[in-house]
């Protein structure tokens, strides 16, 4: 009983500052001048009026692009990779795996500032010369905010314990058929990882969705700004901040990754515990 | 990892030795067709980690390697650039928002990990029980952790706006007086460690729960037979079985608290004055408002060392609570 108690009460303070959010979003602007819970009137139209004061819905669509190119290029280059080292022959695989997990140790923030000049330095991309020089390369594009950050080692990594536990007699049956090494990877292993493919892009969305400190440093307009910078500008216009439609803005950059979490939240939970225990 | 490989190895000799098997006279073309096999899954194999591979070297690799090497140089973007040798880190020694930098990293790390993974520690055994409704608390506490920390950090300066925010309203509620939290230069700091707290918690609580799930309920029951109270049970039993988890939350903790950007982005700007600067935020205004790339990787290297440095440290703690 007294663990029931403390568990609500712990939930409560979990939850109020979501609750109050979308409370607050659905408020006039001049009944936020003193606190209250709930609004008098519920103003649903403050969402349409938020997209109205500032481009929410364009963020929100670069948002989604960012995090659906993001994870189909980690999709294909980490479970290429992650069976590789895993299923196919190659010297050195051990090494190589230990290679991965070193850089996937390497914190974001340590290479930022070089990051920031590879990406600028990209070979024949936006008035850049052959030998990287000249231009802004990939700065403020859609291949220098997905590519960078997509197929992380991390999940180069998670693939490959999850192939590691199938058997191998299944690739060498289809061998003695006749099918080819790629068709083995696509049509026969894959298939049998469909759980790691989803932990893999409910980690992957919710890593693309939540990203703050790679698109501002590389984006300069607003028309592939995502959803999260977008945010953080129109939140720092303290002079005449209007707080429902900012908690309307702030609940349309929380809402989808909680519905993703909620309905993949077996998978979420079983990825986050195996990446931590298994490793 | 080393046994799956040793594992994978004897399997491939197995297959070897069943072709030679065979009748002698077929012995020769099954060991060409066999090697021709291998040789078509090496080909594959490289040909399938390829991009894996070349991705990680440019955008991980090279950039640390370089930035090793830009913390000793002057570069700044203009393109010609000197060699100064370790002249960065000594100005880093007597820059002002560097040093604020450092210590407010510090001592965020330091209240920051501590009182997080002991609350998560609690609320995992708090919910490592078979009761109704566990899992709607596990999704309560779980939350924050999945949400943008932008949107956290634009909802907590609503919370605590001075005069209509849920923080001073909840505070009048209970009899307390307003409290500035984020305008005051002393507030900032710790207003920030709560937020960072309660987001942390539940990335913490769900890999602790893991844990205590693969505890074994024999060795729980036994000891419960034997006469040991909750307190012993959790001690000799739980504990041990919890090193695991503890290091991986540990190691991801420290790290994660030595990133701190986008919640003080959001909340104050390093502000009031440079109160509530960072490390990753004076990193980034050198590098992008001061222009001093090879300034702002002289930074990082001293962040890479004071990662390091709290890691051994706290294994060292851990592994001192284990002798006990």
């Amino acid at each position: 009983m007294v663990l029931y108690v403390v568990l609500t009460v712990g939930s409560l303070l979990m939850l109020s500052p979501f609750i109050w959010m979308v409370l607050t979003a659905l408020k006039s602007p001049n009944e936020v001048g003193a606190f209250t819970w709930l609004p008098k009137e519920y103003h649903w139209e403050n969402f349409v009026e938020a997209m109205k004061t500032a481009p929410f819905l364009n963020y929100f669509r670069n948002s989604l692009i960012i995090a659906i190119g993001e994870t189909a290029v980690t999709l294909a280059v980490c479970t290429m990779a992650g069976y590789a080292l895993a299923k196919l022959p190659l010297r050195g695989a051990k090494s190589l795996l230990t290679y991965f997990i070193v850089l996937l140790m390497v914190p974001f923030q340590i290479i930022l500032v070089p990051l920031f000049l590879v990406v600028k330095s990209v070979p024949l991309f936006g008035g850049n010369d052959i030998l990287g020089m000249g231009g802004t390369g990939w700065l403020n594009s859609w291949w220098g905010l997905i590519i960078p950050l997509a197929a992380g080692p991390m999940y180069t990594f998670l693939a490959r314990q999850f192939y590691v536990s199938l058997p191998s007699e299944l690739a060498d049956a289809a061998r003695m058929d006749g099918v080819g090494e790629f068709g083995i990877f696509l049509k026969v292993m894959t298939p049998l990882v469909k759980p790691a493919l989803v932990t893999i892009f409910v980690f992957q969305v919710e890593g693309a969705w939540n990203a703050f400190l790679w698109p501002l440093m590389i984006t300069s307009t607003d028309e592939i700004r995502p959803l999260q910078l977008g945010l953080a500008i129109f939140s720092q216009d303290q002079s005449d901040i209007q707080w429902p439609y900012l908690m309307a803005g702030t609940a349309l950059a929380a809402l989808p990754m909680i519905v993703l979490f909620i309905f993949a939240q077996k998978r979420f939970v079983e990825g986050m515990a195996s990446a931590g225990l298994k490793g | 990892m080393s046994n799956l490989a040793t594992k994978a190895a004897p399997s491939r000799t197995g297959t070897a030795t069943g072709h030679s098997k065979d009748g002698a006279a077929t012995k020769g073309t099954r060991l060409v067709k066999r090697r021709s096999v291998t040789h078509k899954q090496v080909r594959a194999g490289w040909l399938l980690l390829t991009p894996a591979l070349l991705h990680s070297t440019i955008f991980i690799s090279v950039p640390t390697i370089a930035a090793l090497f830009l913390s000793m140089t002057d570069y700044n973007f203009s393109g010609d650039w000197t060699w100064v040798g370790f002249d960065n880190f000594v100005e880093l020694m007597g820059d002002q928002n560097f040093k604020t930098a450092f210590v407010n990293t510090v001592v965020y790390a330091l209240v920051v990990v501590p009182i997080s993974m002991g609350l998560a520690l609690l609320i995992a055994l708090g919910l490592n029980q078979k009761l109704r409704g566990m899992a709607f608390f596990r999704t309560a506490f779980y939350i924050p952790t999945v949400t943008a920390t932008v949107a956290v950090a634009t909802v907590w300066l609503w919370i605590y706006n001075p005069g209509a925010g849920l923080a001073n309203g909840a505070l009048s509620f209970f009899g307390f007086g307003p409290q500035p939290f984020l305008s005051s230069p002393d507030a900032a700091l710790p207003s920030l460690m709560l937020v960072g707290i309660w987001q942390g918690l539940g990335a913490k609580m769900v890999i602790y729960l893991a844990a205590l799930q693969g505890v074994s309920r024999e060795l729980v029951e036994a000891a419960d037979l034997d006469g040991a109270n909750r307190w012993q049970v959790f001690k000799h039993v739980k504990w041990p079985a919890l090193a695991p988890a503890q290091f991986f939350v540990l190691i991801t903790s420290i790290v994660g608290t030595f990133q701190v950007y986008d919640l003080v982005y959001v909340m104050t700007k390093g502000g009031p004055g440079i109160s509530t600067n960072v490390l990753v935020l004076d990193i980034y205004n050198d590098a992008f408002q001061g222009m001093r790339l090879g300034y702002a990787s002289a930074e990082t290297v001293i962040m890479i060392l004071l990662i390091s440095a709290f890691i051994i440290v706290g294994r060292k703690l851990q592994g001192a609570d284990k002798s006990e």
